[in-house]
């Protein structure tokens, strides 16, 4: 307990607090804009806190990335650009939201969710971290392989339409994903000797053109106006908020775990925690036939996700040193740093400070709900402006983010080509959700299938040769193979007794 | 723009071979029995499998469905050079803003666009101003991104 | 047409003024503008730590920003490449890794240690033999008879496919007379998947830096078995180096250093070089590099481009005596 109140003390200072205040702000506005990541606003907070003691170091970082994640969310919902890659699985259905005239709902139901989520994912940091990271470590590469599989089923799930259409979509983004150095074998593909190529093809600047590039194009060509935001009143965005959290307790619950496991296991992150959890919800919900059509539930599921995934990704940075996704990988530098060298031992050498840790992530979501309303208040000021202003601006704003990836104007092009390739693909009724989870798979999919192929020396077998994996390969061909096969037998004896 | 169904099926079958053929290039590896051209492969043979069930569909269809319906956007002139436009400004600025610098490309960009989207002159130039250096100052000066200065690299500030 | 063309010519001798200007305004006193430092590897990996650490302090040396910028991908040939390719001004470095003299030999560039006006290398940290806690082996001498019994049957991991870790196991093989195929290679991304792996009982030894397996050592997780350098880690004094354990002459280290593009003007390393030295031998920076066990290593100019060759003839012979090179 004493422990518990020195913690309470590290956090509860005026600079701390300060100092939390002015990361939140900041983790805002970047989160807000395409392009602009939690990982680059971690990675720019790096040189400021060297000067700073551990607990404001990390007290800024966890609140600057808890504020992105969320701020991804307002432009994914405005606009339909997610302004960071964890808001990409659920930019559609809240944008249809909006034009339905709910993007006070939508935003109001992201938000709380976000808090929720994050809440969720920080209890459980905070409670059995050590425990967790123990299960975690035991993920080889066949675990890794049937988990990017599961993931793919996804794309399948959740395009909407055409089942043929949504692989040819889903293998474009697969194919984007082999472009570059393969780590198998150090060889380059696709690039046809140009050094950028070799890099592979950056997701954001992909992201971006199939969002935002394709959605000017769009609104270029249609001759109808789209609807206007700015006629929207958003007033109180937690007005009739009540009765949706009530309804979709279970999804919220659900939205955590999920994003709280999936952060936990390094190598995915938050981004492909939403992905997931957006897929669980429509195929367990009831309603799924409204799904992508400006339906709550599975913002409502994802929202909470990526937010938990968050907390989770530090489970195993803490306790082994691994990170659990892109920011933690910066955030055991600052461990290091400061002195709290990762490893079973921090919690026993040094128990104030990471409790002080969890304090902040603890204050970090609370304090989201009050500054995420601001934020989303700001953004409708914004959005007052008409479209034909508006569009160029956006357009302006993604390519300066594009550049910024790698500050290179290649991610202009990949931008550029993406953005018409995705204008076409929809024009035609290809969905471009599987294209952008291709291209998130694609690398952990080939990787860890050429590693387990290498581990067990060509033997398939080798892929359920371990007690986990054993269990998630059953499981994912379960849900590959049972649906057509109850499908059939359920026809056949539809059939007998005629 | 929309097309059958076929002439995605034909084109993603060219591709998909293309992909097959291209992979064949790819060298072993050492000590691994699996190289670099088993995903493109499995990828080539999946897209190649659906293009051809495309192109059987759209040939179905292709008495209701035409080879090519051009939106109503592309018979119209006016919003044909707009829609074009969109791609221009960003290969212009791929092309020139190293040499020109940020702040001359985007203004110019800005500019066109707003006056192609009938802003009035004086208020797409107040607007191209304002928010190019908006986004420079925020991008170059705090979040540290290296746009070109360019030309005004004598007066940058 | 004419008034075109008359049009166009005006514009050009405009322009190329502007464009004298400016070449003139950039042999003034450097640096009186932001220098762009160029990491060409990920944001959180070692190499950016200390580009990052470096930028901060170089900055307050110079007095004007220094921007670190990740210029990822390629096995670092992307980044690598962009150090190189920039204007020899001073106003853009990099960080520059073993990698140089590595992928030359793989053939994925033309670029070698030659491309660049070396500054100083900062730190070198010399390959380990890793093995799982509870794993039969307790010296590296039984690694290698293991390997020797069962050729094919234990794998090691650590970076991908070529990697400067693979090269630490393959060359170690090769010296002890078994080939290198005998311990095939899992790639994975960087140290810390590789170190992923072995915990999970995926792989049989990883071939990192003693330093990115720390926090599995303190965890009872991993034990270290050898030090592939010339002495023992400060940080790990209990780990015998290769030789100590083998009889085997064997050494690798993965290595950074600040090096600007080839043709760096003699006024700009002037002033870098002290700078960088003040920079080096700051309690700030050592400090920071020895709580993250980082080795500290300080050779300028002359010498780390002689260190630099020899890495790079090293590194080539091995990769052609284990068939990695082109």
């Amino acid at each position: 307990m004493d422990v518990l109140l020195t913690a309470f003390d590290l956090v509860f200072t005026p600079y701390v607090l300060l100092v939390m205040l002015g990361a939140a702000l900041f983790g805002l506005f970047v989160g807000s804009i395409p392009g602009l990541t939690a990982t680059m606003a971690t990675a720019l907070l790096i040189p400021i806190t060297f000067f700073m003691d551990p607990v404001p170091a990390i007290a800024a970082i966890v609140t600057t990335v808890a504020m992105a994640i969320f701020a991804g969310d307002i432009p994914g919902c405005l606009l339909r650009i997610p302004g960071t890659p964890a808001s990409a699985a659920y930019a559609d259905e809240a944008h249809a939201m909006t034009a339905k005239g709910l993007a006070e709902k939508a935003l109001g139901a992201s938000l709380v969710c976000a808090v929720i989520g994050g809440l969720i994912g920080t209890l459980v940091l905070a409670t059995t971290a050590p425990l967790l990271a123990e299960f975690a470590i035991q993920f080889s590469s066949f675990e890794y392989f049937w988990l990017a599989c599961l993931g793919l089923s996804c794309a399948v799930m959740i395009s909407t339409g055409s089942v043929l259409k949504g692989v040819v979509s889903l293998l474009i983004g697969l194919f984007i994903s082999t472009i570059g150095i393969d780590i198998t074998a150090g060889h380059p593909r696709f690039t046809f000797g140009s050094v950028e190529m070799m890099g592979g093809i950056s997701f954001i600047p992909a992201m971006i053109g199939m969002f935002a590039v394709s959605e000017v194009l769009r609104y270029v060509a249609s001759n109808r106006q789209k609807p206007q935001v700015s006629q929207q009143a958003i007033g109180n965005v937690f007005r009739g908020l009540g009765p949706v959290l009530a309804r979709y307790k279970i999804n919220l619950l659900r939205g955590g775990v999920i994003g709280t496991a999936i952060g936990i296991l390094p190598g995915a992150g938050a981004d492909i925690a939403a992905w997931v959890a957006y897929a669980v919800s429509k195929k367990f919900s009831r309603e799924p036939e409204k799904f992508g059509s400006g339906h709550v539930e599975g913002l409502v599921d994802s929202g909470c996700a990526n937010n938990a995934g968050l907390s989770g990704a530090w489970v195993p940075a803490l306790v082994f040193g691994i990170p659990g996704d892109s920011i933690t990988a910066i955030v055991i530098g600052v461990l290091y740093m400061k002195g709290m060298n990762p490893g079973p031992t921090v919690f026993l050498n040094q128990p104030e400070l990471i409790y002080a840790v969890f304090v902040a992530f603890f204050l970090a979501n609370l304090a989201l709900l009050p500054l995420g309303f601001l934020a989303i208040r700001l953004a409708r000021q914004v959005l007052r402006m008409p479209q034909r202003v508006l569009m160029p601006i956006i357009l302006m704003f993604c390519l300066v983010g594009a550049f910024a990836i790698n500050n290179t104007v290649f991610g202009i092009s990949i931008m550029l080509v993406l953005g018409l390739l995705a204008y076409l693909m929809e024009e035609n009724g290809f969905p471009i959700a599987p294209t952008i989870l291709g291209i998130v798979l694609g690398t952990m999919l080939e990787d860890n299938f050429m590693s387990s192929m290498i581990k067990a020396d060509g033997d398939l077998l080798g892929f359920f040769s371990r007690p986990i994996a054993l269990v998630l390969g059953i499981v994912t061909l379960c849900i590959w193979f049972l649906p057509p096969i109850i499908r059939a037998l359920r026809s056949t004896r539809g059939r007998a007794p005629q | 723009m929309r097309l059958n169904d076929a002439v995605f099926g034909i084109a993603l079958l060219f591709f998909a071979f293309a992909v097959i053929a291209y992979s064949q290039t790819f060298p072993a590896t050492f000590g691994q029995n699996y190289g670099p051209d088993l995903f493109p492969v499995l990828i080539g043979s999946g897209l190649a499998i659906c293009g051809a069930v495309l192109t059987f569909r759209g040939w179905g269809a292709r008495k209701v469905v035409p080879w090519v319906e051009l939106g109503a956007w592309a018979q119209d002139r006016q919003k044909l050079v707009t829609f074009m436009l969109i791609p221009a400004a960003l290969v212009f600025y791929i092309l020139f803003s190293d040499f020109l610098g940020f702040l001359p490309t985007a203004l110019l960009i800005l500019f066109v666009l707003l006056r192609r989207f009938s802003v009035a002159p004086v208020n797409a130039l107040g607007i191209a101003c304002i928010t190019t250096l908006l986004i420079h100052t925020v991008f170059a000066r705090f979040l540290l991104v290296p746009l070109p200065w360019g030309l005004l690299q004598p007066i940058a500030w | 047409m004419l008034k075109l063309s008359r049009l166009g010519r005006m514009a050009g001798m405009i322009l190329g003024g502007v464009a004298m200007f400016a070449a003139g305004a950039a042999q003034a006193d450097w640096p009186e503008r932001p220098i762009t430092l160029i990491v060409p590897w990920g944001a959180g990996g070692g190499t950016d730590a200390t580009g990052r650490m470096i930028g901060s302090l170089l900055e307050k040396e110079l007095g004007q920003p220094v921007n670190v910028v990740n210029r990822t991908g390629g096995s670092g040939v992307v980044g690598h490449s962009a150090i190189a390719n920039a204007k020899p001004d001073g106003y853009t470095l990099g960080v520059i890794t073993v990698e140089v003299g590595m992928m030359h030999w793989a053939g994925l560039t033309d670029l070698d240690s030659k491309s660049y006006t070396p500054i100083a290398l900062y730190n070198a940290d010399p390959a380990g033999l890793q093995v799982r806690a509870d794993a039969p082996y307790q010296s590296a001498a039984d690694v290698i008879d293991a390997i020797k019994a069962n050729p094919g049957k234990f794998k090691g991991s650590g970076t991908g496919q070529g990697g400067i870790w693979h090269l630490a196991l393959a060359g170690m093989l090769n010296d002890a007379g078994i080939d290198p195929a005998a311990a095939p290679w899992v790639p994975s991304k960087g140290a810390a998947a590789g170190l992923q792996e072995l915990a999970a009982g995926g792989v049989e030894f990883v071939t990192s830096s003693v330093v990115e397996a720390a926090a599995l050592i303190d965890a009872g997780k991993v034990r270290s078995l050898a030090v592939m350098g010339d002495e023992r880690l400060g940080a790990f004094p209990d780990v015998p180096t290769l030789k100590e354990s083998t009889d085997l002459d064997w050494k690798l280290a993965a290595w950074r250093g600040l090096a600007g593009p080839k043709g760096l003007p003699a006024d700009v390393t002037g002033k870098l070089v002290p700078a960088f030295e003040k920079v080096w031998k700051s309690a700030e920076f050592q400090k920071f590099m020895e709580g993250r066990g980082f080795g500290l290593v300080w050779k300028p100019e002359a010498e780390f481009a002689t260190w630099m060759s020899e890495s790079d003839a090293g590194l080539g012979s091995v990769m052609k005596a284990v068939g990695l090179a082109k």
